[in-house]
């Protein structure tokens, strides 16, 4: 009784101290506004939309608001975002899903995405760990995209594709059955109910095989930002995760 | 001195009581219960409404945010005539949240209306739940499975305690619990609900003549690949189809 009493006092103390330090650190970081670079990520940043309608976008202005920190939004493609954060010129970039190891993200995603195959609607294939299914099918594959290993025992031909705008070009193959499916590493990006393009697609996924997005850091930032920031999304996530605040 | 020491003693008393973190035995038990039973009635849902997931079009809110949740609510006080739990605990907290995230994700095929079987059936929710849960570090794992030979999907295998209990359950089927289990070093809970064999299931594990898929066809042209795409296995009625193994860290319940 003794020794849980003891662990109960350290528990109540443990959570108090940090909600303490959270707070004092955050009214540090509120001295300065905080920089977020955006990539367009569908559905979750739209570049398409006013940006107040992406709800990625509306969960992290909320998550600092809270803490009395302004933050400031700015979109980028892809590449350039990934230039700017290392240059320091933005503190954040969002959401981040390289596997890039020379960059630092938060510590816990905030939210996960799956690869898939996408199908020509009448060569649909609802359930991949029916993988006999694919066996002798041509799957093109976006260069330098990691592929399950499911997917390469499958029996299936899998295409290396090549040129610009890959993720494109497969997909536009695939739609005029010149390819039975294409692989992405995150067909959410194309296969959502926003997406009129490629209303000739369906999508499905190999469940199993996710991986975090993430907020990246910028290089500059000092340890102590980091904790905070870290500390600021870690408490809200636990209060309300993305993934369900974007289902709601 | 005496007065601080009163005073003190008061303070640990407050925050004894206040505390939720003693779990015992018997909360533990009926957590575990109520998590095993919320998760077979979103299953049970999804089964009964495989009419509204493959509808091509029209309106699918009911399997979405808070209409899901209140449908799997209705489900479980019509299959277990008691009162569907309290989100008292961060752990039915997390999964009723889970369940919705899991529907979300599917909804760019549930709401595509060319296609009609969507595959998103008891077994690959269940799946994708029990996935999706297992990576937010709640301390809870829920799996749909049965014996090692024949099973479907890889990723739901059963481990060692699964195995061994599924041959219990085959010679005595009920409710099994372990208390005190350990996995990779940590102090678990662990449970095991055998799930009797319906009807529904046999449209896809049991028979040729099970098949819809076969409906109104001649014998000759019967398949005996089912909607899913696999092989079926000719089950019977009376066979063991699988359960739901629940394991939860006692660490996830302070």
């Amino acid at each position: 009784m003794g020794k849980c009493l003891v662990k109960v006092i350290f528990f109540r103390f443990k959570n108090i101290l940090n909600t303490m330090l959270l707070y004092c650190v955050s009214l540090s970081l509120s001295a300065a506004t905080i920089k977020i670079g955006l990539i367009e990520y569908p559905p979750h940043i739209d570049f398409k939309k006013p940006l107040s309608e992406s709800k990625l976008f509306n969960y992290t202005r909320d998550v600092f608001k809270k803490h009395g920190i302004t933050a400031e939004f700015v979109k980028y493609p892809n590449r350039r975002g990934i230039i700017e954060l290392k240059k320091g010129n933005i503190d954040l970039l969002l959401p981040y899903d390289d596997s890039d190891k020379s960059v630092t993200v938060l510590s816990n995603p905030l939210f996960y995405s799956v690869p898939g195959l996408c199908f020509k609607k009448e060569k649909f294939i609802p359930i991949l760990s029916a993988l006999h299914r694919l066996k002798g099918l041509e799957i093109a594959i976006p260069p330098g995209a990691p592929v399950v290993q499911v997917l390469k025992d499958s029996g299936a031909i899998l295409v290396a594709l090549q040129g610009s705008d890959i993720i494109n070009r497969g997909i536009t193959l695939t739609q005029r059955g010149r390819l039975d499916a294409f692989y992405h590493p995150s067909p959410l990006k194309v296969y959502h109910t926003g997406n009129k393009r490629y209303k000739e697609l369906a999508c499905s996924y190999f469940h199993g095989y996710e991986s975090g997005v993430f907020i990246a850091t910028s290089p500059k930032m000092t340890k102590q930002t980091f904790t905070s920031v870290d500390g600021i999304l870690k408490q809200a996530l636990n209060e309300l995760s993305y993934e369900y605040y974007f289902a709601r | 001195m005496f007065k601080s020491f009163i005073s003190l003693l008061f303070v640990f008393i407050f925050l004894f009581v206040s505390t939720t973190t003693s779990a015992n035995d018997e909360e533990v038990k009926q957590l575990v219960e109520e998590v095993s039973k919320m998760y077979i009635s979103s299953m049970a849902f999804l089964f009964k409404n495989q009419w509204l997931i493959n509808q091509k079009g029209g309106d699918k809110s009911e399997l979405f945010s808070d209409k899901f949740v209140n449908n799997i609510r209705r489900e479980y006080e019509e299959k277990y005539q008691e009162d569907f739990p309290k989100a008292n605990h961060h752990v039915k907290k997390i999964l009723l949240q889970t369940m919705v995230e899991v529907m979300e994700d599917n909804r760019p095929i549930l709401t595509d209306a060319d296609i009609a079987f969507k595959g998103i059936i008891p077994a690959t929710f269940a799946s994708q739940l029990g996935r999706k849960l297992s990576i937010k570090g709640i301390g809870l794992k829920i799996k749909f499975t049965r014996m090692i030979e024949g099973i479907r999907n890889k990723a739901n295998i059963p481990d060692a305690w699964e195995s061994a209990i599924i041959k219990d359950v085959i010679k005595d089927p009920k409710i099994y619990y372990d208390a005190n289990a350990n996995v990779a070093g940590k102090a678990v809970y662990r449970q095991f609900t055998p799930l009797p064999m319906k009807p529904y299931c046999l449209k896809c594990h049991g028979t040729i003549a099970d098949n819809p898929l076969n409906k109104g066809k001649d014998r000759s042209q019967w398949t005996d690949i089912d909607m899913t795409g696999f092989k079926m296995e000719n089950w019977k009625i009376t066979d063991f189809g699988g359960g739901v193994s629940i394991l939860m860290e006692r660490s996830s319940l302070k």
